[in-house]
């Protein structure tokens, strides 16, 4: 178990620089998600603690010793790539005890931790199969064995679920969350994924075209997202984000509807007001808040709730309805959301407004 | 209707009640029949005549008469046969595991450079496009002795003897072998550069965070996932050393199979069996002896390479 610190780390490949000077200090045993679209930057943030890329600027430190010339193998870090990198031409035994590769413990020792890792990830009766006989999710466990059989001081995810059918990345992701319960290991675990980050995550590191904009619990992300690009990337469905202008104490909308609500000191007058659809519902309350409507475009019916696609002056607006409340294509509907839950971003900058 | 409509009909409706699978499967032989009939022809009907002749005394000039075993117990007591039987397998227990060893460390290292990856790779594919003639005008002029051959005068600016190379019975085979190997080395490196490209890079990867060391990803990781590469290889140039022939026959015209026939092979004997002494039922023996070698030997490697 280790701490993990990066300094104003920097990749460059060639004359372009992919992560631009990032700071982040992950606690010891803490569950550290990175994530932002493809290409910001996430990999090679990870391969760069795993030593597997040098480091062009900066220290990364693990456990505070500094290890940016040291070798991966001297790191005491694991591993789990996306494809799994399990060997074909071994056993599952064989491809877990590679990561005892450099230990000197005895060949009957070792043999006892590879079938204790096998038993903690329900491998035991596959211990002697090779790889291909094996379905996606057992791969990816014998990969994860692989990494525990060690021990090692931080366990590294590179976008681990991605090859697995939804059904079983929601299986693993609860694993893998369980596994770190149980053993408490340092993780930095790399997804696209806003869901697994959210589900996943102690704390949650957004990134974006190799910056990170934003980092915070889960819960910090969803209530007080520092900008535009975290708030519409955190959470599912997307947030709404409307265009309006402020006039003297309220907000005119550009679309059909009004906002009245506290904003605290703008800095500009154009602003966007943001709505999660959880929050914006049928009403025709005049109270506080949000109130929009328009033609309802599209309804999807989730059971649970049904999310409702209005059209207002050209904008599309999700909403949400509860679930044995549906309502029909082309009808008239006002939505409203109490003003606690909106958000306010100045529309030039996309920074968060502190109105809430 | 009459009987011709009906019968349409019913095969008609015989084409239309198959599965898109049986059509697929009619299709598919349809298009393989042409060539298979035409390998058939060319290939199993000439090697079925060999096995015949190979039991006549065929010699162009008189009718072919059946002589049973004859020419292979005349094979047998040939020392000739012996003496290349001899230089063939030493061409097959050197060229091969040479030239892979070379094609192979040569590839590793290829693999891993970026800068002229393209030019390097095409200048040691060179030399497997070329005539063998050619090259063996060039491999015949470095062996030359001083001043004209390159070799010896290298050898002389470091004091070191003059060498008969092929003009000797001990050093003719390997100096024949020589511009072989080179020969294949392009082909090899290939399809060596293509299987280690195969190979995902993140298996290097997590075998430098699990701490193998170069030497042991070769052996751990490498070398076994080249294994079909390497079994494809061994099979393939181990038929390449047993045919040799052209590389012989070229570096030699004056004398083709160097000093004492020390260095034959058994494919250039059944030339000059047939078309020197044109006695056609004992080079077709010879032919069957080769095709049996051939036989065995890749089968053999084939298993023993084989999965568990
Ligand atoms: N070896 C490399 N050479 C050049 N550019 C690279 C290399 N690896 C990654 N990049 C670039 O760096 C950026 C970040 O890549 P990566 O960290 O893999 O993104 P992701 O967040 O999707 O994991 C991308 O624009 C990618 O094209
Ligand atoms: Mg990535």
């Amino acid at each position: 178990m280790a701490t993990i610190e990066l300094e104003r780390l920097v990749k460059r490949f060639g004359p372009a620089t992919v992560v631009h000077g990032i700071d982040l200090s992950i606690q010891d045993g803490e569950f550290v998600v990175l994530v932002g679209p493809s290409g910001c930057g996430k990999s090679t943030t990870l391969r760069m603690i795993a030593g597997l890329e040098e480091i062009s600027d900066g220290t990364i430190r693990i456990d505070g010793r500094v290890v940016n010339e040291l070798q991966p193998r001297d790191r005491n870090i694991a591993m789990v790539f996306q494809n799994y990198a399990i060997y074909p031409h071994v056993t599952v035994a064989e491809n877990i005890a590679f990561g005892l590769y450099r230990s000197k413990l005895s060949k009957s020792e070792k043999r006892r931790r590879v079938e204790q890792v096998a038993e903690t990830l329900g491998l035991t009766h596959l211990l002697e199969r090779r790889p291909s006989a094996l379905s996606g999710g057992q791969r990816q466990r014998v990969a994860i064995g692989r990494a525990m059989v060690r021990d090692p001081a931080a366990f590294l995810f590179d976008e681990p679920l991605s090859n697995l059918d939804a059904q079983l990345r929601t299986q693993m992701r609860i694993e893998i969350k369980r596994l770190h319960h149980r053993l408490g290991t340092t993780s930095v675990f790399v997804t696209h994924d806003q869901v697994e980050a959210m589900t996943m995550a102690d704390r949650i590191v957004v990134m974006r075209e190799g910056r990170i904009l934003q980092v915070g619990t889960p819960l910090e992300l969803y209530e007080k997202p520092v900008d535009v690009f975290t708030a519409r990337f955190i959470g599912s469905p997307t947030m709404n984000l409307l265009p309006a202008s402020l006039k003297d104490g309220g907000a005119a909308l550009a679309v059909g509807g009004s906002v009245r609500a506290p904003l605290a000191s703008a800095t500009s007058s154009e602003i966007l007001v943001g709505a999660r659809p959880h929050d914006l519902v049928p009403s025709s309350a005049g109270s506080e808040g949000l109130t929009v409507s328009g033609t309802v475009a599209v309804v999807e019916t989730l059971g649970s709730e049904t999310l409702v696609h209005i059209e207002s002056a050209g904008q599309t607006i999700i909403g949400s309805a509860p679930g044995r409340q549906i309502p029909r294509i082309g009808e008239h509907l006002t939505l409203h959301a109490p003003a606690e839950k909106l958000y306010y971003f100045d529309k030039a900058t996309e920074k968060a407004l502190t109105a809430r | 209707m009459t009987a011709v409509a009906q019968r349409e009909a019913a095969s008609g409706g015989l084409w239309s009640r198959m599965s898109l699978g049986q059509k697929q499967v009619i299709w598919a032989w349809g298009f393989l029949a042409v060539p298979l009939v035409f390998y058939v022809v060319i290939r199993f009907w000439p090697t079925f005549q060999a096995f015949y002749l190979s039991v006549t005394d065929w010699t162009i000039t008189k009718p072919a008469a059946f002589v049973g075993l004859e020419n292979y117990k005349r094979l047998a007591a040939d020392p000739l046969f012996w003496q290349v039987f001899r230089n063939t397998f030493l061409y097959l227990i050197l060229g091969t595991p040479i030239s892979l060893l070379i094609s192979f460390v040569v590839a590793y290292y290829l693999d891993r450079v970026r800068f002229m990856h393209s030019l390097i790779r095409a200048l040691y594919f060179l030399p497997f496009l070329t005539t063998a003639a050619a090259m063996a005008w060039v491999w015949r002029w470095f062996y030359q002795p001083v001043p004209i051959g390159v070799i010896n005068d290298i050898l002389a600016s470091f004091g070191i003897p003059q060498q008969p190379f092929l003009r000797s019975t001990s050093q003719a085979l390997p100096a024949v072998l020589a511009p072989a190997v080179w020969a294949g080395l392009g082909f090899q490196i290939i399809i060596f550069l293509a299987g280690l490209r195969a190979i995902p890079v993140t298996y290097y990867e997590a075998a430098r965070i699990d701490g193998l060391s170069e030497g042991a990803i070769l052996r751990k990781i490498t070398l076994p996932l080249l294994k079909p590469t390497l079994v494809f290889l061994v099979v393939f140039s181990s038929i390449g050393f047993l045919r040799i022939f052209d590389q012989v026959y070229n570096i030699n015209t004056n004398d083709p199979g160097g000093p004492l026939n020390s260095t034959k092979p058994l494919v250039l004997m059944i030339y000059q069996t047939a078309f020197s002494s044109y006695e056609m039922g004992y080079a077709a023996a010879q032919t069957v002896v080769l095709f049996l070698i051939l036989l065995v030997i890749s089968l053999v490697q084939l298993r023993l390479m084989r999965d568990r």
